[in-house]
């Protein structure tokens, strides 16, 4: 026999329970009895067990109402009904209400061993679809995105809610803030959860491209389209399209897609047969669409269909304090990853990673985690080990506007100062008053750490 | 080896009419695959109370119960040979029945004797049989478990065909058990305790 199982033998008659109890123990199974219904609830109450079987004959509780309670309330245990010659249809009843097997008394040694392997057998595929499911929970679990500062529970908040509506999403945020993250979190909560999420970066797909794998296209319709060929918007049928980078789409590509909104049809590149589409829609930019829409590369109708929920991914510099979270969060999964150990931050290493700007938000911070932790030869990373972000704050970047020098350096002036804005300003030759109209420019804040 | 085999010896008891060269070859292979002594005990006639009128077959566990009950001297393992068919509550029928890490054990020779077909078995089937039989039921009395492996003595048999296809031996498992220190009695309490 394969793995020890916890198993309870419910049954009024002693001979039975104590018949069934010596067979089990030839197995080595943990096996308790128990005479009545009431009796086997309160031992359920106690402890789990992966089997019982239950007599379908008894005073008081009888074995269906016995059964009724346990896939209620255990639905992972497994029931075994134990019935007499004359009740098949009990037997029947019992196995529609969820048992997952009956035996017929006396049997033959050999029947409960084929009960048993058949127990096995589906205790081994339960493992496993419970294994596939955590699997892909943790592909598209809420959870997954991690922070507790007010910025991120207002997202947290939005996401059930806009998650039950099916209007279009735009995702605001800076590269690497996780908004893929979100859009598939919205995805999972919502009623199309069971179908496809489908990303499509826009801006790392040439317009030519990007049309034929949203809309597909049929045999002859280019010098190369040998077959059919379905695009992304038939292929998600019923699930959610995630369209990321949506300010990098031609102006084309904006009209098309609005009447694909529109009229929930498309036609296949080269064809002129329309085929009924049916997705769910989330953008997401990391531009300001606002600036796009004065410069005029960007249609006013398509931004207010895309943009009927708009919600804000906030940078990681302004939710620090999920830095120590996040960090937690990809220490364990990189110590998991590779063969190293590590699994705290010192102090030292907190504080840079603080007051470190993150331009590459939660993406940059998990590079950096990753990072220090392949590279550390202890436990504890260090502020040693996060060297490189000292080098890489301190440097200026090449080929910068201006405007973002000067942002730049009142930046790096304000963190050398400690946040302290007179110090600040006597440094940088202005007045208190200038620094701080320019700090609200830039959207930049005291580091007081 | 079992552990402490110097202390053990088990005692055979011929229940009903049990031919004698069934009592001597389970002996020799108790003795050769467990290196155990044996003891002829006083034959005893089938306990009546034993017997389920219904269905004409002796209920092995109240026969355990009866050989508890008799006092046998200088014995640590007793086993039981029953002529007639045996039968626990919730089986048809058992070919054996023992105290799992306990002291009394019982077999029944009474389908060892025939072929699937109702043909008469030869003497060496039959005698292999019940020395197959009494090797796993003492299996239990030394505490091993039902083996996963087929042709492991220790792997359930309730049918003579199925018996015949195992092999006359402990798997390597089994037999590491049998050879090492013995595993602790799994329960020590009744079904109710």
């Amino acid at each position: 026999m394969q793995d020890r199982m916890r198993i309870m033998v419910v049954d009024d008659e002693m001979i039975v329970r104590e018949s069934f109890y010596h067979w089990f123990n030839k197995y080595g199974h943990e096996t308790e009895t128990a005479a009545s219904g009431d009796e086997a609830l309160e031992k359920l109450e106690r402890r789990r067990f992966d089997l019982l079987f239950v007599d379908i004959k008894m005073p008081g509780m009888d074995g269906l109402e016995l059964l009724d309670h346990i896939k209620a309330r255990y639905p992972e245990t497994f029931v075994v009904i134990i019935t007499a010659y004359g009740s098949i249809e009990s037997a029947v009843k019992a196995m529609k209400s969820g048992a997952s097997d009956y035996l017929l008394k006396p049997f033959k040694p050999e029947h409960i061993n084929l009960v048993m392997e058949k127990i096995f057998q589906q205790k081994a595929l339960k493992a496993e679809y419970q294994y596939l499911k955590n699997q892909f929970g943790e592909m598209t679990r809420f959870d997954n995105i991690i922070g507790e500062s007010p910025a991120m529970t207002r997202v947290f908040d939005m996401i059930p809610e806009v998650a039950e509506s099916d209007a279009t999403i735009l995702l605001a945020g800076e590269t690497g803030t996780g908004k893929e993250l979100v859009a598939k979190a919205i995805h999972a909560k919502s009623s199309r959860a069971n179908h496809p999420f489908i990303p499509i970066n826009c801006g790392a797909i040439p317009e030519s491209l990007l049309e034929d794998e949203l809309f597909g296209h049929i045999k002859g319709a280019f010098t190369g389209a040998d077959k059919n060929r379905q695009g992304f918007l038939e292929i998600v049928c019923g699930g959610t399209l995630f369209l990321d980078e949506i300010g990098e789409i031609s102006m084309k590509m904006q009209v098309d897609l609005l009447r694909v909104l529109e009229d929930r049809k498309i036609k296949r590149i080269g064809s002129n047969q329309t085929t009924d589409v049916d997705f769910r829609l989330i953008c997401a930019t990391s531009r300001s669409l606002d600036g796009l829409l004065t410069a005029g590369t960007f249609r006013e109708d398509f931004y207010y269909r895309i943009n009927v929920i708009e919600i804000r991914i906030p940078p990681l510099r302004e939710r620090k304090e999920d830095i120590p979270l996040l960090t937690e969060h990809f220490l364990a999964k990189y110590s998991q990853q590779t063969t190293k150990h590590a699994d705290r931050v010192d102090r030292g290493a907190e504080k840079i990673l603080k007051s470190y700007d993150w331009p590459g938000n939660v993406r940059e911070l998990e590079n950096a985690v990753e990072r220090a932790v392949v590279l550390s030869k202890s436990r504890t990373l260090t502020e040693r080990d996060f060297s490189f972000l000292k080098a890489a704050s301190a440097a200026v970047p090449e080929g910068r506007s201006l405007i973002e020098m000067e942002k730049h350096h009142i930046k790096a002036i304000l963190d050398e100062c400690g946040g302290n804005m007179s110090q600040t300003a006597r440094i940088l030759g202005i007045n208190r008053s200038t620094l701080y109209q320019k700090m609200n420019k830039y959207g930049l804040h005291r580091n007081m750490d | 080896m079992i552990k402490d085999r110097e202390k053990h010896t088990v005692g055979l008891v011929a229940i009903g009419r049990i031919p004698e060269m069934v009592l001597k070859v389970i002996s020799g292979h108790i003795l050769g695959y467990l290196n155990l002594p044996t003891c002829c005990l006083p034959a005893q006639g089938l306990p009546q109370a034993c017997l389920d009128e219904k269905r004409l077959q002796y209920d092995a566990g109240k026969i355990i119960q009866h050989l508890e009950s008799c006092a046998f001297a200088d014995c640590t393992k007793i086993l039981g040979l029953v002529e007639a068919d045996l039968f626990v509550p919730i089986f048809t029928h058992v070919l054996g029945e023992a105290q799992q890490g306990g002291d009394h054990a019982v077999i029944s020779l009474s389908r060892l004797q025939y072929r699937n077909n109702g043909t008469r078995s030869s003497e060496a089937e039959f005698y292999e049989r019940s020395a197959k039989v009494a090797l796993h039921e003492l299996g239990h009395l030394f505490n091993l478990f039902h083996c996963r492996d087929s042709h492991c003595l220790m792997h359930f048999s309730g049918t003579i065909e199925t018996l015949d296809a195992i092999e006359l031996n402990y798997c390597p498992a089994c037999r590491n058990f049998l050879d090492g220190p013995r595993r602790p009695a799994l329960a020590s309490i009744g079904p109710d305790g």
